[in-house]
């Protein structure tokens, strides 16, 4: 299965280029229709704050809801860019390359805007937001380190200064390349921002030391911020089915699976709207189906541990909650959408090489992977919340009220209108990356047939 | 004497790396002339010295620096604020072992970020000639001299093979 | 070899006076299971050091991955280990009430059924495995030996000539068995964690408790191949096949696992400790600060704090020597990681106490036991059974796979690249 085509530099700069050097004619209307999606959601979002969280679904018992949901949903899916980047980058698998920058950018943003939700679920944050910086002083209030929430604008904190700066040291070449293809005030833009590159060989050799030791260090962040995410969960022993061991690495693996298939996702919409058929290949959406798979097949077997522990203990409580959660409408109705979302149909698709070779399938299954992950979460939060126990009056269940939906969808026109912006900006797909792997494959005979080599040093 | 810049540009790698080698027969000092590509090459394709750095160095210095203030940071407000919550103790160790874990992260990502800036000596502000066309696929070999060896500079990249020379500084004695 | 056999006979027949002091006291069975559990990280995981890399495609493993595989043939051990251990397990159903069990409404003895046939079908799959990475090293010894050799050459190698058809087959049959033999052994890890000391100690609810236990017998794992990559590559000569690559590859994933041991731990025990109901201090008690508290550190330590530290260094995972002294380290922690989970679950066992919510404080018992004569004997015996058959079969089956060393030279050259040389590897699919 070779798909590799030889290319020059000069191809490979006006082929990426193609979306930065100039406006690409789908560009300005998506941008108005995303735009003002984005105005609108703000909108929405500042009627409730003026409002109060009584416009939301919000009632007791259950004061965790579709906010708390869509901020664990956006972590998760910034673990899209160190799993690609980091990860298949120690491991120096090839195909990794064109791919990086588009999951880093991804981190980057969908942690923005996951760093969002809580602060909107506080209601009036700049009431409140002293659990975070120790700005009440009159009141003598200031963060209390023991409490997980507190660690989680802290881990988040961390991951996305990370991510933007290692985004921003793999941009650094690619910005010369840009300074050297502008003029005029771009030009002036560009040059401040490329800090005077040249590609001498010692800046290119420390772009590669800098990969290996960035990846290396993240990699431990990576894991560390969706297991804190966790925390705030399983830490509290009172709600059933929240206080499980296995949270951490079931969240990250999660993550991990809902990540990369929204890499692909954006991979497919890469390919469709600026024509990248020559770097976002076949064989690459064949390589991130197989890592899926064995993604998501380790995702389940952390559900299904999950879930048989639950019921293991034989509390009352905790069958009851399963009760709820799994055979309850309209709970059960969801879960069998998760199960089949999230696992059977995608990996079903995946399991046959000439689905996961399509494209058109990659991004309708990755866009399942999502849904189905989303209500993972949705289905842990909302019915533990919702539990029948003594002592507690409202069993009734919660739903979000229209204002959070608006506020769901203006999420992603959000990242989606952030990540075109960039993209007129800047290469979604390294460029120098693209060019080095020209440099290092070659080719060799065995017999009759040519077999591509990979140059390491 | 003043010095100048000069760069030689090559549509292959082979004479850029015979022009190093002429400018090391001529007697240039290696540290002295570099070679421009716009992608990463295997070390010493040109021939060229590999260079060294210590980069190392900057996350352990980060890690440390994150480590003790994050200690200070967390024992500081819990011993200030001795308000017991959740039963837990002033001074949970188990709390604070994550936020002294990414706070000495956090700080060892910085230092190693500008670690690699000022190991790949950026921001470069120096004005020594450039081409556009080195992001392009061509090949600069870029040197620093003073200007009594312009001649002999640029005799040793056009014998190489050298497309153009370009030069820039004060020309004084010309 | 003659020590190890030696070794191996002593153990068995301690097995055997094991067996005749019954299996009603409980308590005497809990350095037996820590031992069961030690094989199954050391001689169960070692194979995944030649799947793993063979799944995602690497191509430093080649070399390796015959001595890993080897190790399958080592299960066998385990097997004879595992048959007195289910004797001894007890039933579903204590005292006309039925426990606590992943196994829920099930037959009394499912667990001991299952178990049985999962160790079983661990043994018959791994010994698969190493047939099929092997054919083609049994066809070359068929045509290039005679005697007893030839005969079994032939047998074994089912008429491989090496046509193209058969070589794409037997690719795909490799990835097909190192997938379910990798499948396997987390299945045999989660029944095994769970039936033999979690579901023993009322209270103790932790879901992430298999697969602590399936990493850090990967872990185990990767040391045990280290080692005898190191042994076999000193005293058979094999430094030309296994080079420092193969080291230093193998102390990456080293690294990788000492942490996610500390992972997993951590992950468990900050619940436990935040949670702070009845339970979760029981479970601290019973796993961390209770009466095996000095085990726990011994375990912390070379499980983790040391071997991190150490491999943490660059050059250090350029040494063989240094790694390993790290990988014996490693296999020190991880025995006193598996008697601090094991032998306190068989000791608080009481067939009255099992149908608790949990085991009050004062019930968990102060002083740790210690190993009898006999469980030091088969701890020692089981190990060098273990290596026996391995060193039988290495009589047998070439310790570097020849086609994949043939695969790697073909695939690997030097090339000069303008002003340097390069070491380029062809990827052939």
């Amino acid at each position: 299965m070779q798909q590799r085509r030889k290319l020059g530099q000069k191809q490979i700069n006006r082929e990426l280029l193609n979306g930065n050097l100039q406006t690409p004619k789908w560009y300005i209307p998506v941008m108005i229709v995303l735009g003002s999606g984005v105005l609108f959601g703000l909108g929405t979002i500042f009627y409730m704050f003026n409002r109060g969280l009584g416009v939301t679904g919000l009632a007791r018992p259950v004061y965790w809801g579709l906010f708390i949901t869509t901020f664990v949903f956006w972590v998760g899916i910034s673990h899209a860019g160190i799993m690609i980047s980091a990860i298949l980058r120690l491991t120096q698998a090839e195909w990794r390359r064109p791919v990086t920058r588009a999951a880093e950018l991804l981190t980057v943003f969908s942690l923005l805007t996951a760093l969002m939700f809580p602060l909107m679920h506080a209601g009036r944050p700049w009431r409140i937001a002293y659990w975070l910086i120790p700005y009440d002083w009159a009141r003598g209030i200031w963060p209390n380190v023991r409490s997980p929430l507190f660690w989680d604008p802290i881990a988040i904190g961390t991951y996305l200064i990370g991510s933007t700066l290692f985004l921003f040291v793999a941009l650094i070449p690619d910005i010369a390349i840009l300074r050297d293809r502008t003029k005029g005030v771009a030009n002036k833009i560009y040059s401040m921002l490329a800090l005077g590159w040249r590609g001498n060989p010692r800046q290119w050799q420390l772009q590669t030391v800098a990969g290996v030791l960035l990846s290396a260090l993240m990699l431990p962040i990576f894991v560390s911020v969706h297991s804190i995410v966790s925390w705030d969960f399983a830490v509290a022993p009172a709600v059933e089915g929240w206080h499980s061991t296995i949270f951490a690495p079931y969240f990250v693996i999660g993550a991990v699976h809902s990540g990369v298939s929204a890499v692909v996702t954006m991979m497919c919409l890469m390919r469709w709207l600026w024509k990248w058929n020559n770097f976002i290949r076949p064989e690459h959406f064949d390589a991130l189906a197989r890592l899926l798979i064995i993604v998501a097949t380790a995702w389940l077997a952390f559900t299904f541990l999950e879930l048989t522990f639950s019921l293991y203990g034989r509390d009352a409580p905790e069958v009851a909650l399963r009760e709820l959660q799994i055979f309850t409408w309209p709970w059960n109705l969801l879960f069998i959408i998760f199960l089949l979302t999230g696992y059977v149909i995608p990996v079903g698709c995946w399991l046959f090489k000439k689905l996961r070779s399509n494209i058109a399938v990659m991004f309708w299954t990755s866009i399942l992977v999502n849904i189905g992950m989303w209500l993972e979460r949705f289905l842990i939060i909302v019915p533990g919340l919702s539990r029948k126990q003594i002592f507690v009056y409202t069993w009734e269940g919660y739903w979000p009220s229209p204002v959070e939906w608006i506020i769901l969808a203006w999420s992603f026109a959000w990242v989606s209108f952030l990540m075109l912006l960039f993209a007129r900006f800047f290469p979604l797909v390294p460029l120098f990356e693209a060019k080095e792997s020209q440099v290092f494959t070659t080719e060799m005979k065995v017999g009759r047939a040519t077999v591509p080599m990979v140059i390491r040093e | 004497m003043s010095k100048l810049s000069i760069l030689g540009l090559y549509d292959n790698p082979d004479s850029a790396a015979d022009a190093l080698d002429a400018l090391s027969e001529s007697g240039f000092d290696s540290n002295n002339f570099d070679v421009l590509t716009g992608t990463p090459y295997p070390e010493g394709a040109f021939g060229e010295h590999t260079p060294q750095h210590r980069l190392f160095r900057f996350p352990l210095f980060g890690a440390i620096v994150g480590l003790t203030l994050s200690v200070f940071l967390t024992t500081t407000t819990q011993v200030v604020y001795p308000l017991v919550t959740g039963g837990k103790p002033i001074l949970s160790i188990f709390a604070m072992l994550v936020i002294m874990y990414e706070m000495t992260m956090l700080s060892a990502v910085v230092t190693t970020v500008i670690g690699i800036l000022f190991e790949s000596r950026l921001p470069n502000i120096s004005m020594n000639v450039y081409d556009t066309r080195i992001t392009e696929g061509l090949i600069g070999v870029s040197l620093v001299c003073t200007s009594d060896k312009k001649e002999q500079a640029e005799k040793a990249l056009k014998d190489s093979g050298a497309m153009e020379i370009k030069s820039s500084g004060k020309q004084s004695d010309f | 070899m003659v020590i190890f056999g030696i070794l191996a006979l002593v153990g068995i027949v301690s097995i055997i006076l094991k067996i005749s002091q019954g299996f009603d006291t409980k308590s005497a069975w809990g350095y037996y299971a820590a031992i069961v559990s030690v094989l199954l990280g050391i001689f169960g995981a070692a194979p995944l050091v030649a799947i793993a890399p063979t799944i995602a495609k690497a191509d430093w493993h080649r070399p390796v991955s015959r001595i890993a595989t080897m190790f399958t043939l080592a299960g066998l051990s385990t097997v004879i280990m595992t048959i007195p251990l289910i004797f001894a397990l007890p039933p579903l159903v204590v005292n006309g009430l039925r426990r606590r069990s992943i196994w829920f409404d099930a037959n009394i003895y499912t667990p001991h059924v299952f178990f049985g046939l999962a160790v079983i079908g661990l043994f018959l799959i791994g010994l698969s495995l190493l047939w099929v990475t092997s054919i083609p090293d049994f066809a070359a010894m068929r045509d290039h030996s005679n005697g007893w050799k030839q005969r079994l050459g032939k047998t074994l190698s089912r008429g491989f000539v090496g046509t193209d058809g058969q070589w794409v087959s037997l690719r795909a049959r490799v990835g097909m068995m190192g997938t379910f033999y990798f499948m396997f052994l987390i299945f045999v890890h989660i029944l095994y964690s769970v039936n033999f000391s979690l579901e023993l100690v009322a209270g103790w609810k932790d879901a992430i408790y298999p697969m602590y236990h399936a990493v850090t017998g990967i872990q185990a794992g990767i040391a045990t191949t280290v080692i005898a990559l190191f042994l076999f590559r000193k005293y058979w000569k094999l430094e030309e096949f296994i080079r420092i690559d193969q080291f230093w590859a193998l102390s990456k994933l080293m690294f990788a696992t000492t942490i996610f041991w500390f992972y997993f731990f951590i992950c468990a025990f900050i619940i436990f400790w935040y949670g702070r109901t009845e339970i979760n201090i029981m479970t601290i008690k019973i796993l961390v600060n209770g009466p095996y508290m000095p085990v726990f550190i011994g375990a912390f330590l070379l499980s983790f704090i040391v071997p991190w530290w150490i491999i943490i260094w660059n050059p250090v995972r350029k040494n063989p020597r240094m790694l390993t002294l790290i990988a014996s380290i490693i296999l020190v922690g991880h025995v006193l990681d598996r008697i601090r989970l094991y032998v306190i679950s068989w000791q608080v066992y009481s067939d009255e106490m099992i149908h608790n919510r949990y085991i009050p404080l004062d019930q968990i018992p102060t002083q740790m036991l210690s190993p009898g004569i006999l469980d030091i004997l088969i701890f020692f015996g089981s190990i060098s059974l273990g290596i026996f058959i391995i060193l039988l079969a290495s009589r047998m089956i070439p310790l570097v796979s020849i086609w994949e060393t043939h695969q790697s030279i073909l695939l690997t050259k030097h090339i000069k690249f303008h002003r340097t040389e390069v070491y380029a590897v062809g990827k052939p699919d």
